[in-house]
């Protein structure tokens, strides 16, 4: 290698201070050799204070035990050693700003290590250098929560309905195929219930749809005031149109809790003055249920939920009718034929 | 050239006392236990090895490379699965993070894993043939399979492979790696006569 004319030029010292990067240099005992500026200005510890010492004593026993032992293993072996960040979060007591220890406890600079032995004499055991190199990781400590909670973000983000923030269709679609095979395993019953803002086409002719928007914000509210439990989901179906899974839920809870919605609803009093059914905002509930035990297919409860949603607006809307999957009318289509559906399923 | 079964049943025994203390440290590491140890070693031909016979074909492998210098040369590479290590790095975090979320610690925190068994292997070594060693800091790859194996293997001034199966458990997690050393025949020569000094000590 030709040599350098930077030894003559710059001495290595002024080099070492110059870096922007911690590094200590460390005698074959482990006493302090070399002590930085960078060391100097994170440790809030002059160089005179370290030189000739042992870390443990210069840092007041202020280290990692992990670092302890991988330092001794250096010494030993003269193998290098890295620590990350990840495993270690700050194997040294160094600080941003360690001046500003007087006005209260401080948090430890985030830190990757790494210590290199290098041999300047073979022929002698203790002809080696241990080089403690220290970098300064807060700023990909930082990034990489700024990264994690964007991710967090975006993939909340894809789940949600923009206009309500309630789960869009994608999430319902998946959330009920998980639901409905934990149901069907467990052998416990599973509800949906769906529903419709009644004359809504309407409304939003009347009154536009900047207008129509908001009502259907508020049917949501009303919707989630009456659902109290982690398990259920509610979900924007499509248009006007809402969904919710209720998780061991059987006929009777879930058509108790239709109801409960259809009276929040009713009580927003949101005027709508061409509604055929009442003054105000109303909506009509269907409701299925698939018991436990009994094999059932998402498209056969989507299909039959819908169906039941189809009665409610058939016999008047401002109600919920209830089917059975297992029901053969359900698959029948006997709402189509004009038919009354059975009293026992019509709940007011 | 091949090792007797004494040599070899000394150098499982070297190895797994290696393997005893970088459970040791990973225990440490970790704040939970951790177990480490090396069932078997087997050498081979250079030309002999690929990911097939070490059943690690298809997939991804992540390794963790030291080159190590002394009286005998060792250029040792730790092997895990792609989807294992990433599994192992989640333990040791022990946090609810997700594995899909771990890519960015994974490159880390390999490299430090890799670093703890490859120095508590050699260090072991070291001790008990008496001899001093250096080594380079650990590198960490991620490729597919073969490609990774077959890097490892293009060396031609060193034909000789010494493959440690690994067992690794953390938080009764069990995963299985290899450490693979490679050694040209000079080395291989050198090891044998250190472990022929060693035997003829006990």
């Amino acid at each position: 290698m030709p040599a350098s004319p930077i030894e003559s030029l710059l001495p290595w010292s002024m080099m070492v201070d110059a870096l922007n990067t911690g590094l200590i240099v460390l005698g074959p005992r482990g006493e302090v050799l070399l002590w930085n500026a960078w060391v100097v200005r994170h440790s809030g510890i002059e160089a005179q204070a370290a030189l000739g010492n042992t870390l443990e004593s210069v840092f007041d026993n202020d280290l990692s035990l992990s670092f302890i032992s991988a330092l001794k293993n250096v010494l030993t072996y003269k193998l290098p050693v890295v620590l990350s960040n990840v495993l270690h979060r700050t194997p040294l007591p160094l600080y941003q700003r360690p001046e500003y220890a007087a006005k209260g406890p401080q948090v430890r600079m985030p830190q990757s290590l790494t210590l290199v032995p290098v041999r300047y004499d073979s022929t002698s055991a203790d002809g080696f250098l241990v080089m403690l190199q220290i970098a300064d990781t807060s700023s990909f400590v930082k990034r990489e929560r700024v990264l994690q909670s964007r991710t967090e973000k975006l993939s909340r983000e894809a789940v949600i309905d923009g206009l309500t923030g309630i789960y869009n269709r994608k999430y319902f679609d998946q959330k009920l195929a998980v639901e409905l095979s934990r149901a069907q395993r467990q052998k416990n019953p599973l509800s949906l219930v769906m529903l419709d803002v009644d004359y809504f086409k309407k409304y939003n002719d009347t009154y536009g749809h900047p207008a129509g928007d908001r009502v259907l914000q508020a049917v949501v509210g009303a919707v989630q005031s009456q659902l109290n439990r982690l398990s259920d989901v509610f979900a924007r179906y499509g248009g006007e149109e809402l969904i919710i899974i209720l998780p061991s839920s059987d006929q009777s809870g879930a058509t108790r809790i239709a109801e409960k919605v259809r009276q929040a609803v009713l009580a927003l009093k949101l005027d709508h003055a061409r509604s055929q059914v009442a003054d105000y905002i109303t909506v009509s509930l269907g409701g299925a249920t698939c018991l436990g035990g009994v094999v059932c297919t998402e498209t056969r409860f989507l299909d039959t939920v819908d169906k039941a949603l189809y009665a409610a607006k058939h016999c008047g809307r401002n109600t919920v009718q209830w089917l059975s999957v297992s029901d053969t009318h359900a698959t029948g289509g006997y709402v189509g034929n004009g038919q009354d559906p059975p009293a026992s399923n019509f709940y007011i | 050239m091949t090792l007797s079964d004494l040599q070899l049943d000394a150098l499982t025994e070297v190895f797994n006392v290696g393997a005893g203390q970088a459970a040791a440290s990973l225990s440490e590491i970790v704040g939970d236990e951790v177990l480490l140890s090396v069932p078997r070693i087997q050498f081979f031909d250079r030309t002999d090895v690929n990911a097939e016979m070490l059943s690690l074909q298809g997939g991804r492998l992540g390794a963790v490379r030291q080159k190590f210098g002394g009286p005998f040369g060792l250029d040792a590479t730790l092997l895990f699965r792609e989807e294992k290590a990433l599994e192992i790095v989640q333990e040791m975090l022990g946090s609810q993070v997700s594995v899909e979320d771990l890519v960015d610690f994974e490159h880390e925190a390999m490299c430090e894993l890799g670093n703890v068994i490859l120095n508590s292997c050699l260090s072991a070594i070291a001790d008990m043939l008496g001899v001093s060693l250096t080594s380079t800091l650990p590198e960490y790859s991620v490729d597919g399979a073969d490609t990774v194996i077959g890097k490892l293997m293009s060396d031609e001034t060193q034909p000789v492979v010494l493959v440690l199966h690994i067992d690794l458990t953390i938080e009764k997690r069990d995963t299985q790696g290899y450490l693979v050393f490679l050694l040209s025949s000079n080395s291989l020569e050198g090891l044998v006569a250190a472990l022929d000094a060693f035997l003829s000590r006990i």
